[in-house]
């Protein structure tokens, strides 16, 4: 039942984001590479849960809630956000959806 | 929750002695019986290397920070001999001409890994060695891998001078990065002139003065001891001259990171 309900406020959360921005928060989409200069851009509650997905690695919305102690729609809400922002990406995996940063990482230029 | 802290020291503009505090903080706290490691981040202008000459070293934090080793190919005890109740770990940072090229000429997508391998880094550190505190020797200003570590920090311990322009400094990165990033902050400040701290009482009234700028509690005032200047960098002032007052001082400050962090201060691990 539960279950049931969270996956319609995913459902009602994704149409609604689909006509607007959360929050009034500018979506721009990025090169996909969340680095510490571009969290410092985002939007504090955006930051927020991109630095704890970061921390996290791969997660679902219930477990960055857990991190940032908010309710787990706001931030199935503003996961979805980055993902459209092309920062993150979203995997279902049976009923359950996980979110991971790009992994899109080159590195650092060695001397010769 | 995690069960250490990760403390980092950082500042505005370099030269305020972020790497002997670093040190010398590390070896006090292990000293009292915490399991310490010390990271040098300073990637730019690594130093800690000279502090800590250990044999045979394979892997460089660089390395680690760029998926080449895991963490323990890059940690070194150095406790032995030393007399502490606790563990001293060092993770030493390539001072190499080379290395440093490449640390300037990382990318984003670079520093993005390293971001990434740094939190993993604490995740190793505190949850599988059970480290109680990390300390991160950064470097200065706002670089990448300095903005990495505050990321990383659980709480920044911010060194500043008697010097305008590193006042005004560290108080935008106080006041705009660090509330950005959600840290807690306290500041220590280094390298004052003695004339200035003639009694407790100009003390007292200039560190007022300090915390009222930067709307943070300040540990400390350190007047500018010329013989810690002119100390070998291979000297670790708390662990050779303990009685000296820059290493008292500094024992002060240990004490207050320990209760700000719940441990108690002196106290058994």
């Amino acid at each position: 039942m539960l279950i049931r309900m969270e996956k319609k406020i995913d459902l009602i959360i994704r149409s609604l984001g689909k006509g607007r921005s959360t929050q009034g928060a500018e979506e721009v989409k990025g090169a996909g590479v969340l680095d510490i200069m571009t969290l410092l851009s985002l939007p504090d509650h955006l930051r927020r849960t991109a630095l704890t997905l970061i921390k996290l690695g791969r997660a679902m919305a219930e477990d960055v809630a857990k991190e940032t102690g908010r309710a787990r729609a706001i931030e199935s809400a503003y996961l979805n956000q980055l993902v459209r922002m092309e920062y993150a990406r979203r995997e279902r995996v049976g009923k359950r959806v996980y979110f991971t940063v790009e992994e899109n990482v080159g590195g650092r230029r060695r001397g010769s | 929750m995690d069960p250490g802290t990760v403390l980092a020291v950082h500042s505005y503009k370099g030269g305020t002695g972020k790497t002997i505090i670093s040190t010398n903080l590390a070896a006090i706290l292990s000293r009292e019986g915490r399991n310490v490691c010390l990271i040098d981040l300073d990637l730019r202008a690594p130093s800690l290397d000279k502090t800590f000459g250990v044999e045979g070293e394979k892997f460089w934090v660089n390395d680690f920070l760029d998926g080449e080793c895991e963490p323990s190919d890059i940690l070194f005890d150095v406790s032995t001999g030393r007399g502490l109740k606790g563990r001293l770990l060092v993770a030493l940072a390539n001072p190499s001409m080379e290395a440093i090229r490449a640390t300037v000429a990382s990318d984003r997508k670079g520093e993005m890994r390293a971001l990434r391998r740094l939190l993993a880094l604490r995740d190793h550190l505190l949850k599988k060695l059970a480290m109680d505190y990390i300390i991160l020797d950064t470097s200065p200003g706002l670089s990448y891998a300095s903005i990495n570590a505050v990321a990383v920090a659980d709480l920044m311990l911010v060194v500043a001078t008697w010097d305008a322009s590193d006042l005004a400094g560290a108080q935008g990165m106080v006041g705009e990065l660090y509330s950005m990033l959600e840290k807690r902050a306290i500041v220590l400040m280094n390298k004052i002139p003695r004339q200035l701290l003639i009694n407790g009482s100009t003390k007292r009234r200039l560190a007022d003065q300090f915390k009222k700028a930067f709307k943070l509690p300040v540990v400390d005032l350190i007047p500018c001891y010329c013989e810690v200047l002119r100390q070998e960098r291979s000297t670790i002032m708390a662990f050779e001259r303990p009685k000296h007052p820059f290493s008292r001082t500094l024992t002060g400050v240990a004490k207050r990171i320990e209760e700000s962090e719940g441990l108690s201060a002196g106290g058994p691990p």
